[in-house]
C-alpha cells in the first residue's frame, strides 16, 4: 500500500468532513490529491496531529474527523492515545501511515522497523476500535467501518515509502482560517 | 466589596470570553481553578498526558470554531514551546495559557526553581505577552485583558500564577 492511494481512498469516502494531515508527506500528498477547505495541513509541531484532531473532534461532535498521522510523529506523542481513549470521541478516526522511517529527514528507521507495534499500543491505551492493515484492500475495508460506525478508530496502515509530491504553496494562516470557516459559516 | 477569590475571578473571565475547552496537566496551584471548571457545565475539561498535547488540543478546538484555554505547571511549561511556536504562533491560533508558577516565594522543592525562573525570559524571547496578577484585586482585569488580547490577536498569551497570589505549596501538602 502507498500513502497517496490510501489518501485517495479516504477522499473517496468523505464530503466536507475535516482531515488533519501530519507534517511532511501526509500534508503534501493530501494537498496534491485534493485541495479542500476542510484540509488542515500541518507543517510542524511534530507529533501533535492526533491531539489537534482530538480538539477538532470534541469541538465538532456532529462531524466525523479524520487524522492522517505517521509512525515517527505518533512515537513522539504516545500519551495522546490514552488521552483520546479517555475522552472516547465517537467521531474521531486516527489513521497512522506507518512507513517505519523518518522519511523527511533521510529515511532513518523508526522504532516500528524493529518491532514496536503502534496498533498494540493504541489497543493497550484503551482506544475502542483498532485495526492494523497492510494492503489497500484491507485499508479500504477498515475505512468503510470507520466512516459508518462509531469510534474512536485507530487504523494503522503498513505502507511502502515511495516519496511524496512537491512541497505545496500553502499559507498556514490562510489554511487555518479557511478550515475554521467550514465550521463557523 | 471584597474582590472575588482569584479562582472564581478566572472562572468568570473564561465564561465571559466564551472559553469552553480546557486541556490541562494538573498541579496543586491550577487545580484550585481546574476543580471548579471540572464541575461547571459551561466547560469541557481534558486532562492530557503532557503539556504540548494541551496546546494542540486547544488549537484543534479553535480550528473547529470553539475557544479553549490551557492550564499547566511551570515545571512542564518547557514542553509547550514547540506547539506554541509551530501551531499557535505560526498558524495564528489563540491559546491563552495559565501557568502555575512554582519556584518562587515559599518554594520547598529546589528542582522547581531553575525550571520556573527562566519562564518570563522564554516568553519574552518568543514574543509571547505574559501577565502576572499578584493580588486578587487585579485578577479580573488581568485575565479579562489577557483573554481579549489573545483572541483579538489570534496569538498565545500567558498568565503566570505566582505564590504571592495563590499561596505557596507546603512541603507537607
Amino acid at each position: 500500500m502507498l500513502r497517496p492511494d490510501g489518501i485517495r481512498a479516504l477522499l473517496d469516502r468523505v464530503t466536507d468532513e475535516p482531515i488533519i494531515a501530519n507534517l511532511g508527506s501526509a500534508t503534501f500528498d493530501l494537498y496534491h490529491a485534493q485541495q479542500r477547505d476542510a484540509n488542515f495541513y500541518t507543517w510542524g509541531a511534530m507529533g501533535m496531529v492526533s491531539s489537534i484532531g482530538l480538539g477538532v473532534a470534541l469541538a465538532a461532535p456532529e462531524k466525523k474527523v479524520y487524522v492522517i498521522d505517521g509512525d515517527g510523529s505518533l512515537l513522539m506523542n504516545l500519551g495522546s492515545l490514552g488521552t483520546i481513549a479517555r475522552q472516547n470521541p465517537k467521531n474521531l478516526v486516527h489513521i497512522v501511515m506507518d512507513n517505519q522511517q523518518w522519511a523527511e529527514t533521510g529515511g532513518q528507521p523508526t522504532h516500528t522497523s524493529t518491532g514496536t507495534d503502534l496498533a498494540e499500543i493504541a489497543r493497550a491505551s484503551g482506544i475502542a476500535h483498532v485495526i492494523r492493515v497492510a494492503s489497500l484492500e484491507d485499508f479500504e475495508d477498515a475505512l468503510d467501518h470507520a466512516v459508518n460506525e462509531d469510534g474512536p478508530w485507530c487504523i494503522v496502515a503498513d505502507i511502502e515509502e515511495h516519496g511524496h509530491g512537491a512541497r505545496p504553496p500553502v499559507s498556514v494562516e490562510e489554511n487555518l482560517l479557511r478550515f475554521r470557516r467550514t465550521f463557523t459559516d | 466589596m471584597p474582590p472575588m477569590h482569584w479562582t472564581d475571578a478566572i472562572v468568570e473571565s473564561l465564561k465571559s470570553h466564551d472559553v469552553w475547552l480546557i486541556p490541562y496537566v494538573p498541579d496543586a496551584i491550577t487545580w484550585q481553578v481546574l476543580s471548579k471548571l471540572e464541575q461547571d457545565p459551561a466547560f469541557h475539561t481534558v486532562p492530557v498526558a503532557r503539556e504540548e498535547e494541551a496546546i494542540a488540543v486547544a488549537a484543534g478546538a479553535y480550528a473547529a470554531g470553539k475557544r479553549a484555554a490551557v492550564f499547566v505547571q511551570s515545571s512542564g511549561f518547557g514542553n509547550t514551546i514547540n506547539s506554541l511556536a509551530q501551531l499557535s504562533q505560526a498558524h495564528k491560533i489563540p491559546v491563552p495559557t495559565f501557568v502555575g508558577m512554582r519556584g518562587g516565594l515559599g518554594e520547598f522543592n529546589p528542582v522547581q526553581i531553575p525550571s520556573a525562573h527562566p519562564i518570563p525570559g522564554f516568553l519574552d524571547a518568543m514574543n509571547i505577552p505574559h501577565y502576572a496578577p499578584m493580588v486578587e484585586d487585579d485578577v479580573t482585569s488581568y485575565v479579562d485583558g489577557a483573554l481579549e488580547l489573545s483572541f483579538a490577536s489570534r496569538l498565545p498569551v500567558a498568565v503566570l500564577l505566582y505564590s504571592q497570589l495563590v499561596g505557596a505549596k507546603r512541603a507537607t501538602s
